[in-house]
């Protein structure tokens, strides 16, 4: 912006006249935009003009204001104004600088009939909420990476250049399906419900965005059409809201999984950022490899310790072989005659065979008489049976 | 017939990786999963490394004509 710049004549500063209503432009400038209510007077209108032009008027008190609104954005608005309409008219305020003349540069013009669509709006807006339409628990989730984006659009070039920008911008390889349909004016909500069941019934269509940019109220409307708004809220996939800005709430964005102000927000919403994809895929392949060498290992480890249990297999029956003969040996060891001998006992043998009863031998038989060390013979003196 | 999205592949993936994690699988089972793992690793790289933005138009009937 050019400086403000005054002749100075000694301690006095002199602006000239094209300075200082700049400078008054430039203070102007600054000061917020605002709706203002009057009635259209002079409006004029011409096709090779960049401006219409119109005078606002108060009913009560006569005063004026001029108002400027490009013609682009006048025409857009679809609303041939009549004079003596009341209106609403939002803009900022602007000094012409040539005349030094205060005027309004409107950004839109709203007929005053909104009131009745507001009433409307609100009601529908209840009985839909009341069907349950709105509520959180109907929300899905986004797909984390669409096989394909659908974007529904009108002709509309900034908001669909800015959501392919930035999905571009995350995920380069991103299939996107446009469906342009009308979405203001009369008939908007029937091509947009058609369009919106183009892009869902697509095989590949996992999210699909209503990408909207600003509008006055009454370009907005169809995206609060009940038929609109059920259709986002039964549609097979789930659908991000990008209609209207920041404080527009139409009643799409309500039935919407998701909403957002404007169309790259949407677009970093649909789409991921490859390269978090890629490190966490570089992640996943690592826990991948980590696992089955895990596993392995723990089947190897088990295989050796079967090994080595195999390997020690024939030594372990060997020994257990020899400890049960140890204890037969023993046993065998303690039915022996000799060792009951060495106890104190003796073996009586006579007529050929070991006594075992005392009738068994006659007086005067010979006795021989077995000890633990050597033998005795003796003769039966008596016998005591 | 579509094919499997990246969700759906990037999904199963996660759940072999988990299932070996634990590790109480037969080792037989173990090695398949780990190649339909690796499989699946590779589709998923592959499926990000296309970087050609494409672009299709629809038409929708519109009923007001």
């Amino acid at each position: 912006m050019r400086k403000v710049e005054h002749l100075a004549y000694g301690d006095r500063k002199v602006f000239t006249v094209s300075a200082f209503n700049r400078g008054v432009g430039m203070f102007l400038g600054r000061l917020p935009a605002v709706w203002v209510e009057g009635e259209v007077t002079e409006l004029r209108r011409n096709d090779a003009w960049a401006n219409v032009f119109l005078t606002l008027k108060d009913p009560t008190t006569g005063a004026t204001l001029s108002v400027t609104i490009a013609r682009r954005i006048y025409d857009r608005l679809e609303l041939p104004l009549t004079e003596g309409e009341t209106v609403h008219v939002a803009g900022r305020a602007e000094l012409y600088e040539q005349k030094g003349e205060l005027g309004l540069r409107a950004t839109t013009v709203e007929r005053l009939g909104i009131g009745a669509h507001l009433v409307a709006l609100e009601q529908l807006k209840r009985t839909l909420a009341a069907e349950g339409l709105f509520a959180p628990e109907r929300k899905r989730a986004l797909p984390r990476l669409p096989r394909a984006v659908g974007i529904l659009t009108g002709a509309d070039a900034a908001a669909r250049g800015d959501l392919v920008a930035t999905i571009r911008s995350r995920f380069a390889g991103t299939r996107i399906v446009v469906c342009e349909t009308r979405v203001q004016g009369k008939g908007a909500a029937g091509a947009i419900v058609s369009a919106l069941r183009a892009l869902t019934e697509h095989p590949d269509v996992d999210v699909v965005v209503l990408a909207r940019g600003g509008g006055s109220f009454e370009d907005l409307l169809p995206f609060s059409d009940e038929r609109v708004v059920r259709a986002v809220a039964s549609a097979r996939v789930p659908i991000v809201s990008a209609v209207g800005h920041e404080q527009d709430t139409p009643l799409c964005d309500l039935a919407a999984d998701a909403r957002v102000a404007t169309p790259t927000a949407a677009g970093a919403l649909v789409v991921p950022d490859v390269r978090e994809l890629q490190g966490a895929l570089v992640a996943t392949r690592r826990r991948l490899g980590l696992a089955i060498r895990g596993r392995l290992e723990r089947d190897r480890g088990r295989l050796e310790r079967q090994g080595e249990r195999l390997r020690a297999a024939p030594r372990l029956l060997t020994e257990r072989k020899r400890a049960g003969l140890d204890r037969s040996g023993a046993r065998l060891q303690a039915l022996s005659p000799l060792a009951t001998l060495s106890r104190g006992y003796a073996i009586v043998r006579a007529r050929g065979g070991a006594l075992r009863a005392a009738s068994s031998a006659r007086v005067g038989d010979s006795l021989d008489i077995q000890l633990a060390a050597g033998a005795l013979a003796a003769t039966v003196d008596e016998v005591r049976p | 017939m579509s094919e499997p999205s990246f969700e759906e592949m990037s999904k199963e993936l996660e759940e072999i990786v988990v299932r070996l994690e634990r590790g109480d699988v037969p080792v037989d089972e173990a090695i398949e999963l780990f190649r339909r793992g690796q499989q699946l690793h590779a589709e998923c790289v592959a499926r990000l490394e296309s970087a050609e933005l494409q672009i299709e138009e629809l038409t929708a009937p519109d009923p007001a004509t």
